[in-house]
């Protein structure tokens, strides 16, 4: 055989130079489509600007902008994440009413622009105006409504074999019209015959006051019930105004193990009760179980929901006040992941079907100042977010927060609100 | 919808007619006169990836990706005009993270290089950030549009192998439980019982299917169908079954000795319990030919497809490496068990096989040509390097590529 060695003597030394001007030419610039009109927040992967089309529409979109790598001060090609690939090529697949829907990408000068319909509030938001501005509880044409619409995005991703694994109240999104929008699908992934286990892509998935008990046990396989139960989380939380297992999280240590999540576990333990095999056969398996052999036992009856011993039901007296809400939310917050309430049954709950229903628009029996204030963007000094970046030491006090980026709300660009009452958890420990 | 192909972006966005494949060939043809050399360079091309694929220690699923990929670019640009070689080594990389399986950059590099060199391409960059760079005009041509449906799935789907644990190739886990939203492949009763090793032919005529275009022309599940027609038409372990279910449409023909149970191929003797559990479960056979018309499939268009196939596997007869046959056959999977490959094999079949009924005749497109000069890698390699060279020089003669030195230095980024 003969090398053509000799030929390449002719070849211009990149033969894809003409290509790439080509390209370059017909490229159209972030610039020329968009006018950036303020910042909305920041995180790990980079940082999520408000900007309005100039297409002549004027609508209004949040371009979430990944960090470009950077060698020295040279940005430079590196590779683009995993998690970059995985956000979009969900997104180019989906559309649901209640998911946030991606416009397009721009590949541009070695960074990722993804662009989304913007979306005015999340419930993160509507929590704190709730619990500071407003100081009363969430009403229940609201939170119903709310719930609802969650379930139904959701519905519709696990239909489609995704599951999201980071759904959290800065994370789910409302819009102007009250028409509730899933966003962040950085971590979600496609289930669909995986060819690894999914355990073996992310080490640690969900935040930590949202994780389902079978990850918090260290499962090795897990599906779409992960999900459900961090919805139980959600409306608890939107129920209380506050995280309903609020657990210190274990920090990874160096060594790339993950740590067994002892708080978290004993905050689910003392509300919904220590499992045992009868409720959850596959318990005694999991790789955590000698460790949560060591814990106290908090007593369990989710069966007897009149039973003073039922905290969750305590709990749900006092916060909720619905049965048929209760019930819900201890089918979502059952402990075996195979039986756990699906979304689809969690939608057919009879707590739907009692008054007040869900509405289209979950603001629509709100006036006034109980709609929650728009979303704050500021138009500091981009470049010294990404010097905060780089040193997430401790965080600011707690004054600092109401009029700057919460240094804990990584995951999404949905994230400001007027105050600041506890500070979050990170998303998860990028290993 | 991720789990549903008619919602997908490779249903509304990337299966195209014949006419979008020859206008993305327009450039490429001013420089080429045989328009069959896009044929063997298709084989060319899906050969590298292949290889390289293994080397990287992928699984098939996601060497189907990557071969998409490197279809849809090209669908988009010339040959002449670009290297193919580090567009391969993109697809590899970009592939991987979208079917989950990530690798490193770096192994990519080094994997690619090593397949190139010992073609003779030399010039393949050792740099990160030359291949990464590659990934980032990839991604754009590729409209961002990661997720693609293999006819591996519908052939899983159709013999009732959905779970992965029937097939050693697409083995692991399945996450369990999984919420089984509806599949565009009807309510999964009823599945077609196939030998272990006829499925496995299926499998691998589909691995081979990649070296052609027809992922950009025909949904999967039409390629599955018609790689599964092709199997049973001639895979050895198919003919009794296929010619009992025949005798019981038609009679007067019965015959007796045909009916009986067929030994085992020679090559599967003593093959795991699995198949003749398999085989028991296989009494009394299946109506094959009643199942496939059963489907909800255009016969016309897996007509289509078959001859399709067949063409190409007369087309790859014509591929020899002279050099690097060990490497670059042990690369492929073997074809010479898959059927009787050749005009004359394919002639003879069609005219006297049973389930001509249901396949329209197959003309070979290359029948009524004259016999084609045996075609190696390395003269390949050199036309694709002679019709880049002149468009290269025409390039320069013409209009000389813009070298936007000031438009780089102005495309500072107003948004930071």
């Amino acid at each position: 055989m003969t090398t053509i060695e000799g030929d390449t003597n002719g070849w211009q030394p990149d033969p894809m130079r003409y290509y790439r001007s080509k390209r370059d030419a017909a490229h159209q610039k972030v610039a020329s489509k968009y006018k950036i009109v303020g910042f909305i927040s920041s995180g790990t992967y980079g940082r999520v600007y408000k900007a309005i089309s100039k297409d002549g529409t004027e609508s209004v979109h949040a371009i979430k902008k990944f960090k470009p790598d950077k060698e020295g001060d040279v940005v430079t090609y590196t590779g683009i994440s995993q998690s970059a690939i995985r956000e979009i090529a969900l997104n180019r697949e989906i559309s649901h009413e209640n998911v946030v829907a991606m416009r397009e990408v721009i590949l541009e000068e070695k960074s990722i622009y993804m662009v989304f319909e913007y979306a005015e509030h999340d419930f993160l938001q509507v929590i704190h105006h709730h619990a500071q501005t407003l100081r009363t509880p969430i009403s229940m044409p609201v939170l119903k409504s709310l719930t609802y619409q969650l379930l139904n995005g959701l519905l519709y991703l696990h239909e489609a074999h995704i599951i999201h694994r980071d759904l959290k109240p800065a994370n789910i999104l409302i819009n102007s019209s009250g028409t509730v929008k899933i966003g962040d699908l950085g971590l979600a992934r496609i289930t669909y015959q995986p060819l690894q286990p999914l355990f073996a892509g992310d080490k640690v998935v969900v935040t930590i006051w949202y994780r389902a008990p079978e990850l918090l046990m260290g499962a090795r396989h897990y599906h779409w019930a992960v999900d459900t139960w961090a919805v139980g989380c959600v409306v608890a939380e939107l129920a209380s105004l506050r995280p309903i297992f609020k657990g210190e999280e274990v920090k990874m240590d160096g060594k790339k193990n993950v740590p067994f999540q002892r708080d978290q576990l004993i905050k689910v333990f003392e509300v919904v009760g220590t499992p045992d095999e009868k409720d959850w056969p596959g318990f005694v398996d999991m790789p955590e179980y000698q460790s949560v052999k060591k814990l106290d036992r908090w007593a369990n009856c989710p069966m007897a929901t009149t039973l003073p011993t039922n905290r969750l039901s305590q709990w749900c007296n006092s916060k909720l006040r619905a049965q048929l809400g209760y019930d819900l939310l201890q089918q979502l917050f059952t402990y075996d992941p195979d039986k756990r309430l699906r979304c689809r049954e969690a939608l057919m709950h009879k707590w739907f079907e009692e008054d007040p229903k869900p509405t289209r628009n979950a603001f629509s029996s709100l006036q006034g100042h109980h709609i929650p204030p728009h979303r704050r963007i500021t138009q500091e000094d981009t470049q010294s977010i990404v010097q905060t970046q780089a040193h997430p030491a401790a965080p600011p006090p707690m004054h600092a927060l109401s009029h700057s980026v919460l240094p804990a709300s990584g995951a999404s660009f949905a994230s400001l609100s007027g105050g600041q009452q506890t500070v979050r958890p990170k998303k998860r420990a990028r290993v | 919808m991720a789990a549903d192909f008619w919602s997908s972006s490779h249903h509304k966005r990337w299966i195209v007619d014949r006419a979008a494949l020859k206008q993305a060939r327009a450039e490429d043809m001013r420089y080429v006169k045989d328009p069959l050399f896009f044929d063997l360079f298709n084989i060319f091309t899906g050969n590298l990836i292949a290889r390289i694929c293994k080397k990287l220690g992928f699984r098939q699923r996601v060497t189907a990706t990557a071969s998409v990929f490197f279809r849809r670019f090209y669908l988009k640009n010339s040959y002449c005009e670009t290297d193919p070689f580090i567009v391969i080594a993109a697809c590899c990389y970009v592939a991987a993270k979208a079917e989950e399986f990530p690798v490193h950059i770096k192994t990519v590099i080094n994997e690619s290089r090593s397949a190139f060199s010992r073609l003779g391409v030399k010039n393949f960059p050792t740099d990160n950030s030359k291949l990464a760079e590659m990934e980032f005009y990839l991604v754009s041509d590729l409209e961002c549009d990661f997720v693609v449906f293999h006819p591996y799935r519908t052939l899983m789907a159709i013999c009732g192998k959905e779970g992965g644990k029937g097939s050693d190739q697409e083995a692991g886990e399945h996450g369990f439980g999984v919420n089984d939203g509806p599949r565009y492949w009807g309510t999964g009763e009823g599945k077609l019982l196939l030998q272990e090793s006829a499925f496995q032919n299926v499998w691998l005529i589909i691995n081979d299917l990649y070296r052609t275009e027809l992922c950009l022309i025909y949904p999967p599940h039409l390629i599955a169908i018609g790689a599964l027609m092709v199997t049973l038409a001639y895979h050895t372990s198919m003919k009794p079954i296929i010619q009992q279910a025949h005798n019981e449409r038609t009679p007067s023909n019965s015959n007796k000795l045909q009916s009986s149970p067929q030994p085992r191929r020679s090559g599967r003797t003593g093959h795991s319990e699995k198949e003749k559990e398999k085989e028991k479960d296989k009494k009394p056979p299946q109506d094959v030919i009643g199942f496939l018309a059963g489907l909800n499939v255009s016969m016309s268009a897996v007509g289509t497809v078959v001859q399709e196939i067949l063409s190409f596997y007369t087309l790859w007869d014509l591929f020899t490496d002279e050099k690097n046959q060990d490497t670059f056959k042990s690369a492929q999977p073997s074809t010479s068990n898959l059927l009787s490959r050749g005009t004359a094999g394919v002639k003879r079949d069609a005219s006297g096989n049973p389930i001509q009924e249901t396949l329209p005749p197959a003309p070979i497109d290359f029948a009524n040509e004259p016999p084609r000069e045996p075609v190696s890698a390395a003269s390949i390699l050199q036309a694709f390097v002679k019709m880049r060279e002149a468009r290269m020089a025409d390039l320069a003669n013409q209009r000389p590529p813009p070298v936007n030195k000031m438009l780089e230095k102005t495309q500072n980024m107003n948004i930071d």
